[in-house]
């Protein structure tokens, strides 16, 4: 069994999974996890939540895969696909290898806002079952780089 | 048949769809009928979760989303 830590990749408020608004993570149909309302002070940069292989990256989401195979799916903002990438500027390349706190995407969570969107930031396990999720941080105040929550494998 | 091709067909074919459009995590369906998406077979080839509002399908099948979608637009 691995057991590894999972960051917040932006600072904000910590929520829960069925507090998002959208049903497709607020039902974790895709993994449990939580999500972070993120600070809308201005341009942030979303980080790494895990040490891993990008095997997905969009503008707007990306999937960070660990060396045995565990992925974690950061998704900017709610139907942020919308947006098609504008106003989210890439630091990596789909393929790339980063470590856990690694500059990903920098994006505008106001100006998401602005667009009529919710920024919130689900951060999921993809494919976990609950039982596997520890230490979940409450909710709350946390800054990119917090641990959300432990996952056993 | 692959899985593109399962889902293709439980859309109710080609000829159903509208648009298809992928998302980090699901496919985003516009069909013509809602009545012909048969969701025990979308699940059957793998999916997730299916939410439906209308005539606007959402097919939850994870990350390869992308690649799907891809699969099928080239099978229509």
């Amino acid at each position: 069994m691995t057991q590894f830590d999972v960051l917040s990749p932006v600072p904000g408020r910590v929520i829960e999974l069925a507090d998002v608004p959208d049903p497709v993570f607020a039902q974790a149909l895709v993994g449990p996890g939580l999500a972070v309302d993120p600070d809308r002070s201005g341009p942030v940069t979303a980080v790494a939540p895990v040490p891993g292989r990008l095997v997905k990256l969009h503008p707007h989401a990306f999937v960070v895969q660990t060396d045995d195979g565990a992925g974690v799916l950061t998704h900017l903002g709610i139907d942020t696909v919308q947006l098609a990438g504008e106003g989210f500027r890439l630091h990596v390349a789909e393929g790339d290898v980063v470590a856990a706190g690694a500059a990903v995407v920098t994006w505008d969570p106001a100006a998401v806002e602005a667009s009529g969107r919710s920024p919130v930031v689900p951060v999921v396990a993809l494919e976990a079952t609950p039982g596997q999720l520890g230490g979940l941080r409450a909710a709350g105040p946390a800054e990119a780089g917090d641990v959300l929550f432990t996952w056993a494998r | 048949m692959d899985k593109a091709e399962q889902i293709l067909k439980a859309l109710g074919g080609a000829g159903n769809i509208v648009e298809i459009e992928p998302c980090a995590t699901r496919l985003r369906t516009e069909v013509h009928d809602a009545a012909l998406v048969d969701e025990k077979a979308l699940k059957a080839a793998g999916a997730f979760g299916v939410i439906s509002a209308g005539q606007v399908v959402q097919v939850v099948v994870g990350p390869e989303a992308d690649t799907i979608a891809t699969d099928i637009e080239d099978l229509m």
